[in-house]
Order: C-alpha cells, then structure tokens, then sequence
C-alpha cells in the first residue's frame, strides 16, 4: 500500500519561518484537501515534497524511501507527481510530445510508440484527443490544464498533488477535472488538492489539511476541521460571534497576532 | 504523392548531387572552396541551432569549441613526435618497446633557433632513428575528444545560468581562449598563425583517380561527410528521447524535472554532443586551410554562425544548415559590383549591409527563419487540416464533452 509519511518538516527562508514542525502522513488512496491562507507555506510544502527545495530540518519517505534528499526527477520516478498553481505545458512541443515526455522518461529502453497507445487513451479521457498534433501554445488555458493532467497520468505516480486545479476554470472543464480527480483517485492513487474554491474541496476531499503561517492546525475529517475554532478563526475568517461586533481595525489586529 | 515523400526525395536529390557534381563535371577550385567553406558552416550552424534551438542555450562559446578542435590538432603536428631513441633536449616520454614519446620544446620568442628535435638528430640521436610525425586523423581525432572534454566542462559550468548569464559567460570562455592564444606565442605563434599540414600531404587515389596535396576534391569530401554524418547523428538525436527531453527542458526545466527528466545529464549532453561536431569541423577545416589564427574566435565570426542558423530557422538543424550553405555562397558570389544610375555599388563591402538587413528583417517578421516554414508545410501539412476541420464545428464538441460526461 502507498505511503507518504512526513516527518518534522521545517523550512526557513532567512529570518523567515515558512513551515513549522510540520508533520502528517498518508496511507492508502485518500484525497486530501489542503488549505490555507496565502502564504501559510501551501506551495512551500509542495515545493518541499516535489524536491525543488530542500527542507531546513525533517524528512519526507515515499513507500519507505527517503525522497527529501533526492533532486526533482528521482523524487518523481519515485512516486510524487505535481501539477503547478500557473499551467506548465511545453508550449512549443505538440500535446503527444507533452505527454511522451514523463512516460519515456521513466522507461528508458521501451520504443515510443508503445507510450502513444496509452497516451491516445489519456487525451481521450480528457477530451482533448483531436488536438494531439497541435502545439500545446495553439491551446486555450483550460485545455492546457487538462494536458498538464494528461502528463501525470503518463507518469503515472501514487501521489497526486494539484496546485490549484480548479483556478479560473470554465465549469464544463471544472467537471472534467472533478472527474479525472475521482476516478483517478478510485484506481488508488492518493491525491492532495490546494485550492481555495471552498466549496469544491469540502465536498470533494475526505481529509482536511489547515496550514496556517507554516503551523498544520488541523488535520481531519472536512466536516470537523471546518467546525473547529482555531481553523475558524485562522482561515475562514469567522471569530466567536460577538467578535464581529467589534470595530474592524480591531479584528484585524487581533487576526494578525 | 505526400508533400512529406516530395521533401525526402528533394533531399536526397540535393545529397546525390552534391555526391556526383564534383566527380562528373569539372568544378572550379574556387567553387569547391566555397562549398567546402560552406559545408564547414553549415556543420557550425546546425550543430548550433541543435544547442540553441532545440536546447535553448544561447551560447557565443560555439566558435571557441571549434578552434578547440583546430588547436589541438595543429599543436600535436607542431609538437608530438615518436621516435625510436630518446632525445634528451625534448620531452621524452618511453612508450613500449623501443619507442619514444617525444613532447618538442617550444622555441624562444623572437628567434629562429632549431627545434630540440633538430639539435638532438645531429647531436644525440644515433644515426638511422626513426622520427615519426603522427598522422592527420590522429590529431584530428584528438582535437574532437578535447572539444567533447571542454564540452563537458563549460557544460556543467553553466548549468544554473539562464539566457543573458549563459551567454555572457560563454563569451567569456571564448574571449578568454583568443586572448590566451594570441598571447602563448612560443606556443600557438599567435597572431601569426598555426600552420597545419593539409589534410592529405601526401596525396590520395580515390576511385582510380590520383589527386594531390593542393587538390579541393579529397577535402571537398571529407567535409560533406563530416556534414553528412553530423545531420544524420543530429536527426537520429533529436527523434529520439534525447530530443524530447532537451526540448522539454528549454520550455520549463522545472517542470521538466517534476516529470522525471534528468536536466543535469541531458543539459551537459547537448553542450558534448554540439561542442564535439563544432571540434570535428573545426580541425577538418583548419588542416583543409593550411593555418588557424586566434581571429577565427573574434566575436564577428560567432555572429555569423548565429546569424546564418536564425535565417535559415534556429529550431531545425536541415533548416539552419541549408541556410549556412545558402548565404556563404550568397555572401562571396554578391562580391561583384553594379552600377545604379550614377551611382557605383561595390558588392564587396554592401554585401554585409544586406546580410544584416536580411537578418534584421528575418528576425522582425519571420522568426521562424526563412527556410524552416517550408519544412513545416512539407510535415505539418496533416495536422492543420485534423484540426482546423475540428475546429470549424466547435459546438459540436462541447455537446461530445456534455455527452460523456453524462454517460460517465
């Protein structure tokens, strides 16, 4: 069974604490939600995890291998794949060579054209199968979304993490990618959304993660996390009741102690 | 007929023509110089727009690579020799049996006393030694592995240095190597020159036909294989995994690297592979020449190479490579002079006004290249008619998505 475990993760950027002492693992296929204002260390943790950076302090084991020490390729041959929060296809190479590039690297001895059957089944569960010849840059920004979907399926990893994949999406794609999120997730892959479309990801995920200026304040069932005072108070901007009475300059003071 | 199958057979027309011209007709010495200058250019700027265009690394460091290959070569005609008895006024080093390494001394600035070698044969050596100078190939195999060792250096040197750094950096490398050349005068002779010995010195029989030392038809072939065989090389490397990666790697290495691409050896293995080709043509063409100064390095040379691969289409080695061959001919053929009512044109000069123009131009409207769009309309002629034809219906589409989605 697939296994992330996190352990004791800090990350300092000079003076600047970004993640404190975080730690949570995942067992099995779960979807996660993770949340958090900007700047809580969302994207610092992903970064942490994909190995763009290195932690300050703490480990990250993949299956039972160390990946916090591995450069970004080992990490995804080892089992992590990442969307990024801006769209990052290869705009100048065709949507099949997009999706070429992680199947063949990860298998360097298999002949391409074994890797265009399962990409042609890829683009079709997209939608997008009648533009597998045209650059990815002739592509409108939600298809590109979807090829940078497509990539992960190719590379095919046990965890999942998508960097906000519902952002500035039309709603017939936002089903598409709902989809893909479900049954991907139903064939055991584990996934880790951040996304600030409340809505989506409450009813989407099964498990909540609240980072909070780099603390994880709440880890559990979406249900009860969004019940929970410090999450509350933190993210979804809500304070006991009659602190709304209070004059807002005072609030804010409050907030950002 | 497919527009794809008419671009081969116009390709292999142009190889079988270049094949045969030279042996069926006869061609002036001039025009076979201009062809193999041409062919030596074409090597430069394809391999070029393979780093560039495919890798995405602007490096002016390519000509540096290319007398890399030249040096090398020339200097181990000026100073290896095997001999059968040590010289004691060289550098000896014992080989197997009787054999001797000798490294010769080089001279003092500003004299013209013997070499060591020389002093050592009427004074040391017992009389009926061999001297052995090391053949052409040899120096010219070396000088390749030295371009492919630099390679290697100035390729994992520059690993984290992006566009304006990467080729501020490699005109450095460049600068740097023309400026130690033309100071290491007991060495390289400087501004003066390397004199090398022609490729063939002794002459060659080819197809029963004897030709000289001063002959352009042995070199002639020489350099069209050599072009031959680094556009085969290239195209098989960028068909491959080698050239889905490196290009993916110019697009966004990090996202390249998050789906499992090793950036730092294909990164390195570009600058091998293109600095490799650069030394090969660059030895091939220096011995061809006869001399190599320090002023093929000058920044107006890289210019050219740069230029020829971004008008002939920087992101397809045949593109840049028929560019290459197109403009050198342009470029010496235009050295005539006409006259515009009054006014006399003297080609020799304006020709480069009009070079930089058509670049300039090129750049502005046609960043493409001039030659690399038809390559484009030869294969990507199908993949417009899919997808346009798609495209002209675009509400059935969405309707298709509706559909799956519900039956999903």
């Amino acid at each position: 069974m697939l296994k992330l475990d996190v352990n004791h993760l800090h990350k300092n950027f000079g003076g600047l604490q970004v993640l404190k002492d975080v730690t949570f693992s995942v067992e099995g296929p779960e979807l996660i939600g993770l949340i958090g204002p900007n700047g809580a260390g969302k994207t610092t943790l992903t970064n942490i995890l994909d190995g763009a950076l290195k932690p300050s302090s703490g480990t990250v084991y993949i299956n039972g291998q160390r990946i916090d020490i591995l450069p970004p390729y080992r990490v995804a041959r080892a089992g992590l794949g990442r969307t990024f929060q801006v769209t990052r296809a290869f705009r100048r190479m065709t949507v099949m060579e997009n999706l070429l590039v992680p199947a063949m690297a990860l298998n360097m001895t298999a002949r391409r054209k074994e890797f265009e059957e399962k990409a042609a089944g890829v683009l079709d569960f997209l939608t997008i199968s009648h533009l597998r010849n045209e650059y990815a840059r002739a592509l409108s920004g939600g298809q590109q979304k979807l090829l940078e979907l497509g990539r992960l399926l190719m590379l095919d990893p046990d965890i999942i993490i998508l960097d906000e994949p519902f952002a500035g999406v039309h709603p017939k794609l936002m089903e598409i990618i709902y989809r893909y999120i479900t049954e991907v997730n139903a064939q055991g892959k584990a996934f880790i959304i951040i996304s600030h479309d409340m809505d989506t990801i409450f009813t989407l995920s099964k498990r909540l993660l609240v980072l909070n200026y780099g603390d994880l304040i709440a880890d559990g069932d979406p249900a009860i996390v969004r019940q929970d005072p410090a999450v509350k108070k933190a993210y979804l901007g809500e304070d006991e009741p009659e602190a709304e009475d209070t004059p807002l300059p005072t609030r804010m003071a409050q907030r950002m102690e | 007929m497919s527009r794809r199958s008419v671009g081969w057979i116009l390709g292999a027309g142009v190889v079988l023509f270049s094949l045969i011209a030279p042996l069926a007709v006869t061609v002036s010495p001039y025009i076979m110089h201009l062809a193999i200058t041409a062919f030596f250019y074409a090597i430069l700027a394809s391999s070029w727009s393979l780093l560039a265009g495919y890798g995405g690394q602007f490096s002016f460091g390519h000509m540096a690579f290319m007398a890399i290959g030249g040096y090398t070569s020339g200097l181990i005609g000026k100073f290896v020799r095997f001999t059968t008895a040590p010289t004691e006024l060289c550098n000896d080093f014992p080989l197997f049996g009787k054999w001797w390494l000798v490294i010769l001394k080089p001279r003092d600035v500003g004299t013209i006393r013997d070499t060591c070698l020389d002093l050592a044969k009427t004074t040391v050596m017992p009389q009926g030694s061999l001297i052995v100078t090391p053949p052409v190939w040899a120096g010219i195999l070396l000088g390749v592995v030295m371009g492919a060792v630099f390679g290697l250096l100035v390729g994992g040197l520059v690993l984290r240095l992006r566009s304006t750094y990467l080729a501020l950096f490699t005109i450095g490398f460049s600068e740097i190597l023309r400026a130690a050349i033309s100071a290491e005068i007991p060495i390289t002779e400087g501004q003066s020159g390397l004199e090398m010995v022609s490729l063939f010195p002794r002459g060659v029989s080819f197809l029963g036909q004897t030709y000289n030392a001063a002959s352009k038809i042995p070199p002639y072939y020489v350099m069209l294989f050599l072009l031959i065989f680094s556009i085969v090389l290239m195209a098989w490397l960028t068909g491959s995994r080698f050239g889905l990666f490196v290009r993916a790697i110019r697009e966004d290495e990090e996202a390249a690297a998050a789906l499992g691409v090793n950036i730092v050896r294909y990164k390195v293995l570009i600058f091998v592979v293109t600095s490799t080709l650069a030394a090969a043509a660059g030895a091939v063409q220096a011995h061809y020449i006869g001399i190599i100064t320090p002023n093929i390095l000058i920044i107006l040379q890289m210019s050219l190479v740069i230029s020829m691969a971004v008008i002939g289409g920087l992101e397809n080695i045949y593109a840049a490579a028929i560019g290459a061959i197109i403009i050198q001919f342009m470029l010496e053929l235009l050295r005539t002079s006409f006259d515009i009512g009054p006014f006399t044109i003297d080609m020799s000069i304006w020709r480069l006004v009009f070079f930089g123009l058509l670049l300039m131009v090129t750049l502005r409207f046609q960043r493409n290249g001039l030659i690399a769009p038809i390559f484009d309309r030869l294969t990507r002629s199908q993949v417009q008619k899919e997808t346009v034809s798609i495209r002209q219906q675009p509400v059935a589409i969405v309707e298709d998505a509706g559909e799956t989605d519900t039956a999903a």
